[in-house]
Parts: structure tokens; sequence; C-alpha cells
């Protein structure tokens, strides 16, 4: 593997990767659907690896010529260094956006992706990665503070500070297990994959109405059933 | 506190017999992205201008960032605007139109304008008319930018931009404003996009006012309801309904009515995103939401209709 291709790669050099194809088209060593492909990846390419990728199956060096840009500090997109987790946003979710970004921090907190101490993305690099208003991840990162997650540091960013309450992989798998035991009985019956869903979601919110545990679990619960219908 | 970065009250104005805009009041908190939105001929584009000072009200006062009479020259050093279509010298070269654009303004922030530039890679001996669509409308903003102003005016920004450079068009303005407390007021008909962004809405119809508010405020004093279709029109008459939709046996009714509000038996209430909300007040141009409070002449709380 040559040097290098982990980096991420700037503008300039999609703008390169994109010209060079555009050659390539000229060409006519790429056909016109071939190339349109192509250039969307050339645009949406994270690295030097995604880049050379594009070039499979044309003559030439594999990756575009574009000299060393030395990059400009704080201007990394997404995560930045010192985060371990990037977020994405599902438009068609229904949720709104802030709760998306306190889910997949939760989410990260389960699957242990995150672990107190660690950062949580700059306010300044998801909004650069994600095009989305300061104030959506400021509110996000509040909520996250008033569930006891995070906490701000001034000047340096919010930072994990408590773990959610964790089932042990074993208890988890266990768990799994019985649920696909449930699958197989409603399967047999005849239930289709939506009915399944739609018995679940329903059977989840009377457990809880039952319990009387309202507030964010219902929020929660309410903004997954959107997402499913 | 913070202070309005736009305030007008009763502004109008008219073209010949025309009322572009008529009796316009309201009040843009600074810290906000706001969206301007209405149909084509709304008074979009005429709002836009009086805020900037480039048309004159025929009645009625507009004022920018905390009292300063839009158009003075203390209001035109906060602002920026970026007009429909990006407005370059499509024949100058890049490095002219930085030129110029430097010398024909009092603040111009010419480190920040280059380091930019430098970042997005726009060739700067190229004509600016031959820089492809994302590249001509983030040079304009970057332009905009660099008289480092307190609030920024978009109209249409990202309307003729594809979905790589609407995003990374997005993301500059937005990363103005997380870095330099930029307030932004955009127009826009993409209405999917306004709903990453936008955290305030203002709609206008037929040069009037029919929306203004906090996005989270609307959207949590709105929701829909699903019911039988036989008892929407009973439904109708009590609750405030904005927009109905209704087929043989299901109807659709997006009402006003808080998170706590009663779900009359055998409804169902779902949360209304900023998209259909809009939708519904598009194309209900008699209804109204308005905050209540503060507002000229509707001592009432704004009336709704169907």
């Amino acid at each position: 593997m040559s040097s290098g291709q982990h980096l991420r790669v700037s503008d300039a050099e999609r703008e390169a990767a994109a010209d060079q194809l555009a050659e390539h088209f000229a060409a006519g060593l790429l056909g016109q659907a071939e190339f349109d492909d192509r250039v969307g990846r050339a645009m949406s390419a994270r690295t030097r690896a995604d880049l050379s990728g594009l070039f499979a199956g044309l003559p030439g060096t594999g990756a575009p010529a574009v000299p060393e840009l030395p990059r400009g500090g704080g201007s990394t997109p997404g995560g930045g260094p010192g985060s371990p987790i990037e977020f994405r946003l599902d438009a068609a979710s229904g949720v709104p956006t802030y709760l998306q970004l306190v889910h997949q921090v939760e989410h990260a907190l389960r699957l242990g992706y995150l672990k107190p101490g660690d950062q949580l993305p700059k306010v300044r690099d998801v909004v650069a990665s994600l095009a989305i208003n300061p104030n959506t991840v400021l509110k996000a990162y509040k909520e996250l503070e008033v569930k006891g997650l995070a906490a701000g540091r001034p000047g340096q960013g919010t930072f994990i500070q408590a773990t959610l309450s964790q089932v042990t992989l074993p208890e988890l798998a266990g768990l799994h297990k019985s649920l696909l035991g449930w699958l197989t009985t409603a399967d047999a019956a005849g239930l289709d994959e939506d009915g399944m869903v739609a018995l679940f979601t329903s059977a989840l919110r009377d457990f809880y109405k039952r319990r009387g545990d309202t507030g964010d679990r219902r929020g929660g619960a309410s903004g997954e059933t959107e997402g499913v219908a | 506190m913070s202070t309005n970065v736009i305030e007008a009250s009763g502004l109008s104005k008219r073209y010949g017999s025309t009322w572009a805009l008529r009796e316009c009041t309201l009040a843009i908190a600074a810290g906000h992205v706001a969206a301007l939105v209405g149909p084509n001929g709304a008074g979009k584009t005429t709002l836009l201008n009086l805020a900037v000072g480039m048309l004159a009200p025929t009645a009625g006062t507009i004022e920018v960032l905390g009292g300063r009479p839009a158009g003075s020259p203390a209001a035109l050093d906060g602002i920026a605007f970026v007009a429909q279509d990006t407005p370059l010298y499509k024949n100058l070269p890049a490095a002219d139109m930085l030129h110029l654009t430097r010398n024909l303004n009092r603040r111009f922030d010419q480190d920040y304008a280059e380091a930019r530039l430098g970042e997005l890679g726009i060739p700067l001996n190229r004509k600016t008319g031959r820089l492809s669509g994302g590249q001509q409308a983030q040079f304009a903003l970057t332009l905009a930018l660099a008289r480092r102003p307190r609030l920024l005016v978009l109209d249409e920004p990202v309307a003729m931009l594809d979905p790589v450079a609407r995003h990374d068009f997005m993301a500059l303005v937005m990363t103005a404003m997380a870095a330099d407390g930029v307030s932004v007021v955009l127009s826009s008909h993409v209405l999917a996009e306004l709903e990453r962004v936008a955290d305030y809405l203002i709609l206008l119809s037929r040069g009037r006012v029919q929306v203004a508010g906090e996005v989270e405020d609307l959207l949590a004093s709105h929701r829909v309801l699903t019911g039988p279709a036989a008892e929407a029109d009973r439904y109708a008459e009590r609750l405030r309904v904005v927009h109905a939709r209704r087929g043989e046996a299901q109807a659709h009714l997006l009402v006003r009515a808080c998170a706590g509000d009663p779900v009359p038996p055998g409804w169902e209430a779902h949360p209304v995103g900023l998209e259909e909300l809009a939708l519904a007040y598009l194309r209900e141009s008699g209804a109204a939401a308005l905050p209540g409070p503060a507002r000229s002449r509707n001592a009432e709380p704004s009336e709704v209709t169907r």
C-alpha cells in the first residue's frame, strides 16, 4: 500500500481527480453513466484511497498527480481530531436533527464507540461537515448534558462523562436469541416484516405506558416509529 | 439581551399600483438562521432589498442590527448581501474581482478572503464567469463574508446549485455562523434544505406576512391529526385547522395545537415537520400564525381560517 492512502483529500484534489476523469471521458475510455458515477464518487471521496480507486481500469498513474497540500489546522471535516465518532443525518427519518445527534451519541455509548473522557466532535466541525445550524448542535449537546452523559469544558469542547447502563455482551446475545425465537413464531403465524415491526412497536409502547415511564423514553420511541412508518 | 437583526413595522412597498409588500411587521432576533419562504411574487426579494437599503419603503419603517435605519452607513457596515443569481462581474478574472471588492468596501478582511479562496481551490486567474456554478456561489459568498458582517442576507442562494455545491455553500454559511456569530436571513424555495438550517421561519404570501416565528415553537404548536373522514367536519369546527386533506374514509388535519392537548378518541396525532408545515400554509393563503403579543393592530391572537 503506497504511503498516504489514508490521508484525507482536499477539494482541490477532488477537482483534480474529476478533471482527470473528464480527460478519460473525452478520450472515450469512460461511458457517460460510468463517468457520472465516478465523478460523483470523486466529489464525495474522503481519502486518497477513495480517489485512486476511481481510476481502476484506466491507463495512467492510478492516482491523480496533485501536490501535497499542507492541511490548515481545524478544517478537518466531520469528527475531526480528538473525537472517535462522526455524525450522519437521515433526512427521511422524520426525527428532528438535534435528536438524531443525541441518539447517535447514545448509540455509540451503548456499543462502546464512546467512553467517558472522549471528546464529542467540535460544533464547528459538525456544522462544516453536515451543513446544519450550529444552534442545532448546541441543543443536542445541551440535551446530552441534561441527561448527564456529557459535560462542556470551557474553551475545549464537550466531553463524555458517563456511560449508559450497559447490558453485558452475553446478556445481549441471549436477548437477541430469544427475540429470534419470537420472530420465527411470528413468521410461522404469517406475519410479514412490517407486521412484526408494528406489533413490536405497539407492545413496546404498551409496556412503557403500563410502567408509567413517560418523558424522554417516549420521545425516542415515537421518533423511531416515525422512521419505520 | 439579544438585539433584533431586522425589525419592520407596517412596512409597505408599492410599485406603481401594485403592492409588493403590505404592512409587514416582524422582528428577527440575532443568532438565528431566518428563512423567508413564499410563492413567486410574494415579496421576498422586495423585503430583502428593503432590509439591505437597496429599496426605500413606500410606508412604514425597517431597522436592522438593533435600531439602525436600513440603508444608513451604520447599517451597511454590519450587513453583507448576496443577491439572486450570484452577482459577479463575469468578465473579470477572480483576482481582479477580489481587488475591486476590497477597494469598494470600507471594511474588507483580505487575509480571510485569500485563505478561504485557497481552501476552496478557486483559480484566481480564471474569469469569474468561467468558474463552475458552485465556485461562483462560493466566491460571491466569500467576498460577502470578508466584509465581516454581523448580518448576512442571501436571496435564493442555492436555487441554481447541484446537491454537492449546495451542501458546501450552506456549510460555509453555517461555519461563519458558528465561528463568528453571524446572523443569517435567507430566502429559498428549497424547503427540504431549510429543514436542516433554518431555526426561524417567515412565510410571505401576496405581500403579507402569513407565518413568523421560531421553528421550534411553530412545530411544537402544530400537529397532524389522522382519523375517520366522516368526523373531520365535526372537529374542523372546534379545532383550529390550517389545512385538511381527506380521502373517502380517512382525513389528515394539520391543526394548531400543543403536545399536551387532548386527541379526539379514534384519532392519531403526529408531530409535523418544517416542510409539511410550510406547504400547508402555502396552500392555505388565508391561514396565519403570527406571534401573539406586540403585533400592531392584532390585539386578538391571530385568526386561523380554513
